[in-house]
């Protein structure tokens, strides 16, 4: 526990935020990127009043991690992806 | 054969519709399509596989028969299987540790989210083993003193075959039936048990319409009467919250690819006090504590691991969102169509499954006719016979309104578009078949001498005169 950081700033959770959301575009699969974009926007929302430095510095780490997984599954599933896509792209 | 016909018919139809010329004849088409049909034909404008032609891919809406994987899953079992690949039962090396390290942490994650401590959970290859080693593996252990089974008449294929190899072998085997809404009465079963019986065994969660029944009390039942109860949480599994303790069981198998997990992975909870005995199935070198021997395989624990921990997390969102979804899906169709019956109680039930029968189409044409809709009709098991599922002939829903029922599955990844755009399909295609039925029928008055009433109403004489009228139908849309 490093007692000795500072909490992260607005500008730094904003660009977190924006970052998260520009990977989940970057998704070949409809259902994920849908997800992502969604599921993003929604803890965030619910993050929103956290009381103290402590917590707000745990959500901001596992917001960083989970930005790093969605990175790296971004590549995997372009790598991936069906010639086709799903139906719900076509009309889109 | 004659609903093949019928389906056949259906397809000329549509095809005809979205100008496509195609023969009749079924060798003309095997003839045509591509030798491997382990890879569908795709290409830029659409896929084509089993004479059936779509413009993308069909949203799915089947997650009771498996789920997409989370990314997150497949990020955590990557690493096993590039680089960190060795056999967690390897004690000499640092590939077997840090294999082991990891399958310890699943097991611990898998643990957390049913209350469990790690020690009393056994990774199998699936819900399957892990029942197949409940019923077979506790009767066989106890087979001097106990000779009783207690099921219901719902449970998934595992558990009743399991439990008709048992009879083969000598026991008693009681099935319960259920209510009208798919719950059973707990009278009944209080008045079943015998003091030979050696297991009662009821899922939680049914995969096929979705109800839950009531566990703590069954628990309840079964520890004042100290039977053993053994429970198939396949699909309740980060859904509804588990407590082993609450809930009194004594066994619970679990499934991997019902929780956004991998395939080919599962687990068995056997409780520690008072200590469950099974007749290990699988002999070997006694890994998991002899219960099950065989190397354990490493990457697909871990994402089963991993989906627990994500399952736990994300179950409250989840749950909000998948209820909100369903409401969306019934009210729509509802909205549009009449005679739309859920089936199953509506109170006691998992949201994301909704099993709804259509009255006056016939179920198969209908689902057939779906093909931009990955949906089933009963469970995957026994979809591939057209026999009307078991399951809701248990209930006591109509012959003919138990062929037109439809699964829809809803989970962590459907949005709302794929809601309206399933909705709008369904009641698309609900008018379609009923259109396609009442051409057939007047065609068949048309050229038989005696026309038969009941053609259409009645689906199961429909079935036998549709070779006629379907034959006849068919030469007549040849000429349009």
């Amino acid at each position: 526990m490093a007692s000795g950081v500072p909490p992260p700033s607005r500008a730094e959770i904003l660009s977190l935020f924006r970052s998260l959301l520009r990977t989940a575009r970057d998704f070949a699969d409809y259902n994920i990127r849908e997800y992502s974009k969604r599921r993003t926007i929604d803890a965030f929302r619910q993050n929103k009043d956290l009381p103290d430095p402590l917590s707000v510095s745990a959500a901001y780490s596992d917001g960083k991690s989970q930005l790093e997984v969605a990175r790296r599954q971004a590549i995997v599933y372009a790598l991936y992806a069906p010639k086709v896509k799903s139906i719900m792209e076509n009309k889109l | 054969m004659a609903s093949k016909l019928l389906a056949s018919v259906l397809l000329r139809q549509t095809s005809l519709r979205t100008s496509h010329i195609r023969t009749l004849s079924t060798a003309a088409v095997a003839a045509v399509a591509p030798p491997s049909t382990a890879e569908p034909y795709e290409d830029p404008s659409g896929i084509s596989m089993k004479g059936v032609k779509i413009s993308g891919r069909p949203l799915y809406l089947d997650m009771q028969a498996t789920s997409p994987l989370d990314p997150r899953v497949v990020d955590s079992m990557l690493p096993y299987y590039l680089s960190r690949f060795g056999n967690p039962h390897s004690r000499t090396h640092l590939y077997g540790w840090e294999s082991d390290q990891a399958v310890e942490a699943a097991r611990a994650q898998v643990a957390a989210l049913i209350n469990a401590s790690p020690k009393e959970i056994v990774f199998t290859s699936g819900a399957t083993e892990s029942n197949n080693i409940s019923v077979k593996g506790v009767m066989h252990f106890y087979k001097d003193k106990k000779r009783h089974v207690i099921t219901t008449q719902t449970e998934h294929k595992c558990v009743l075959d399991s439990c008709r190899h048992l009879q083969q072998e000598g026991f008693d085997i009681t099935y319960l039936p259920v209510g009208s809404d798919g719950i059973i009465e707990l009278d009944q079963l209080r008045s079943s048990i015998r003091p030979d019986t050696g297991l009662v065994s009821i899922m939680a969660v049914n995969n096929e319409i979705g109800v839950i029944q009531p566990m703590e009390e069954i628990g309840k039942i079964c520890r004042e009467l100290n039977v053993p109860f053994h429970t198939d949480a396949a699909q309740a599994l980060g859904k509804i919250p588990i407590d082993v303790e609450n809930w009194n069981v004594s066994l619970m198998s679990l499934s991997g690819h019902k929780i956004y997990g991998p395939k080919g992975v599962g687990a068995l909870y056997m409780r520690r006090r008072p200590r469950i005995r099974v007749e290990p199935q699988m002999n070997g070198g006694g890994q998991e504590r002899g219960i099950r021997s065989g190397t354990v395989p490493t990457p697909l624990v871990v994402g089963m691991g991993a989906a627990c921990e994500l399952a736990m997390k994300e179950m409250e969102y989840d749950e909000k969102r998948i209820t909100k979804l369903q409401e969306q899906l019934l009210n729509g169709i509802r909205a549009k169509l009449d005679g739309v019956v859920v089936n199953g109680s509506t109170e006691r039930r998992y949201a994301g499954n909704l099993n709804l029968s259509f009255a006056y189409v016939e179920g198969e044409s209908l689902l057939m006719g779906l093909k931009e809709v990955a949906v089933s009709s009963g469970s995957a098991c026994t979809s591939a016979s057209l026999e009307p599922s078991y399951v809701l002939r248990a209930l006591g829903v109509d012959e003919d309104m138990a062929h037109t029922s439809i699964r829809f599955g809803i989970g962590r990844f459907t949005t709302e578009a794929e809601i309206d755009r399933a909705v709008e399909l369904t009641v698309q295609q609900h008018y379609f078949t009923i259109e396609l039925a009442t051409q057939l029928f007047i065609a068949g008055n048309v050229l038989l001498s005696k026309p038969s009433p009941l053609c259409v109403i009645d689906v199961a004489l429909c079935r036998q005169c549709c070779l006629v009228v379907g034959v006849i139908a068919l030469s007549l849309l040849v000429m349009l």
